[in-house]
């Protein structure tokens, strides 16, 4: 994680607030859960059944969904993508001096949220989306820790254009690019990809990394 | 169907216990940033934690009637 912070990726803003209280929460339906361990007995009288029900149904019940929604934005953020050693390339070519590198071009020029880069452009903007990266991601965690992950790393079905057009379609600087509009259709199709036709080619090419120029942040 | 009242301490205790254990996992996940951080609060927290409800509500359900002789 160090390494990362030397490379100027944003730290968790807000999120530690909301790790923090519910830590806090935790910790209260531990205390609780710590009297009917020791005390089980005390649940005869009404109040304290009612005080069982609240401490050993419904905070630990709101627990799992807090910190599954904890879990879910931290999962958003790039410093979490790339804390898996096959990802750590993907981070640094964000870094790349060159502008031809289209992540590397997004991420320096904030064209998508620095804290959540990888996200931002690798999401499919769906209501199941985020979850559907969520078992993407259990899927690469098996391949890191069980097997062997691929090198390079390939996007199963390719890389999708709505994730581009998400952002760009109705930009001016986007529609006032004629080759865009004359091949729009084919763009909104997904029968001409924006990175793999020639036009927006230069992705992370992670194999190149060790012979390019790399930014550096001034903060 | 009542279980006996050691049924009942015992149901609390092993739920309680589960719960306890389930939410010590889950700080630990959220202090560790990392990957592997999610799995451990998916596959072992969150069955701890939802094992210690399930414990719980089963407790609730056989203590539910009460006995024939305290009617009245």
């Amino acid at each position: 994680m160090l390494r990362h912070r030397r490379l100027g990726f944003p730290e968790e803003a807000c999120g530690g607030f909301v790790t923090g209280i519910l830590i806090g929460q935790i910790i209260i339906s531990i205390v609780l859960a710590c009297i009917f361990l020791i005390r089980p007995s005390v649940t005869k009288g009404a109040d304290w059944k009612i005080l069982a029900f609240i401490g050993l149904c419904v905070l630990p019940v709101l627990c799992i969904v807090g910190g599954m929604n904890v879990h879910m934005q931290r999962s958003e953020q790039t410093q979490f993508c790339i804390s898996c050693h096959a990802m750590e390339p993907y981070g640094r070519s964000l870094y790349v001096y060159d502008p031809a590198y289209v992540p590397a071009q997004h991420f320096q020029n904030h064209r998508v949220p620095a804290d959540m880069a990888c996200y931002a452009c690798h999401t499919d903007y769906t209501i199941f989306g985020p979850l559907k990266d969520k078992l993407q991601g259990i899927t690469r965690i098996y391949m890191q820790y069980v097997s062997t992950p691929p090198n390079p790393i390939r996007i199963k079905g390719g890389y999708n254009n709505n994730q581009c057009l998400h952002c760009h379609l109705g930009a001016r600087s986007f529609e006032s690019n004629a080759v865009h509009m004359a091949i729009m259709d084919s763009l909104t199709s997904n029968q001409m990809s924006c990175i793999t036709s020639g036009c927006h080619d230069t992705v992370h090419n992670v194999a190149q990394l060790g012979h390019v120029k790399f930014w550096r942040p001034a903060q | 169907m009542k279980l006996p009242l050691i049924g009942m301490k015992r149901f609390l205790r092993v739920s309680s216990g589960l719960i306890i254990l389930g939410l010590l996992v889950e700080i630990v996940s959220l202090l560790w940033f990392h990957p592997l951080s999610f799995v451990l609060f998916a596959f072992i927290s969150a069955s701890l934690i939802g094992l210690g409800i399930l414990v719980y509500l089963a407790s609730l359900v056989f203590a539910a009637v009460p006995p024939v002789e305290n009617r009245g």
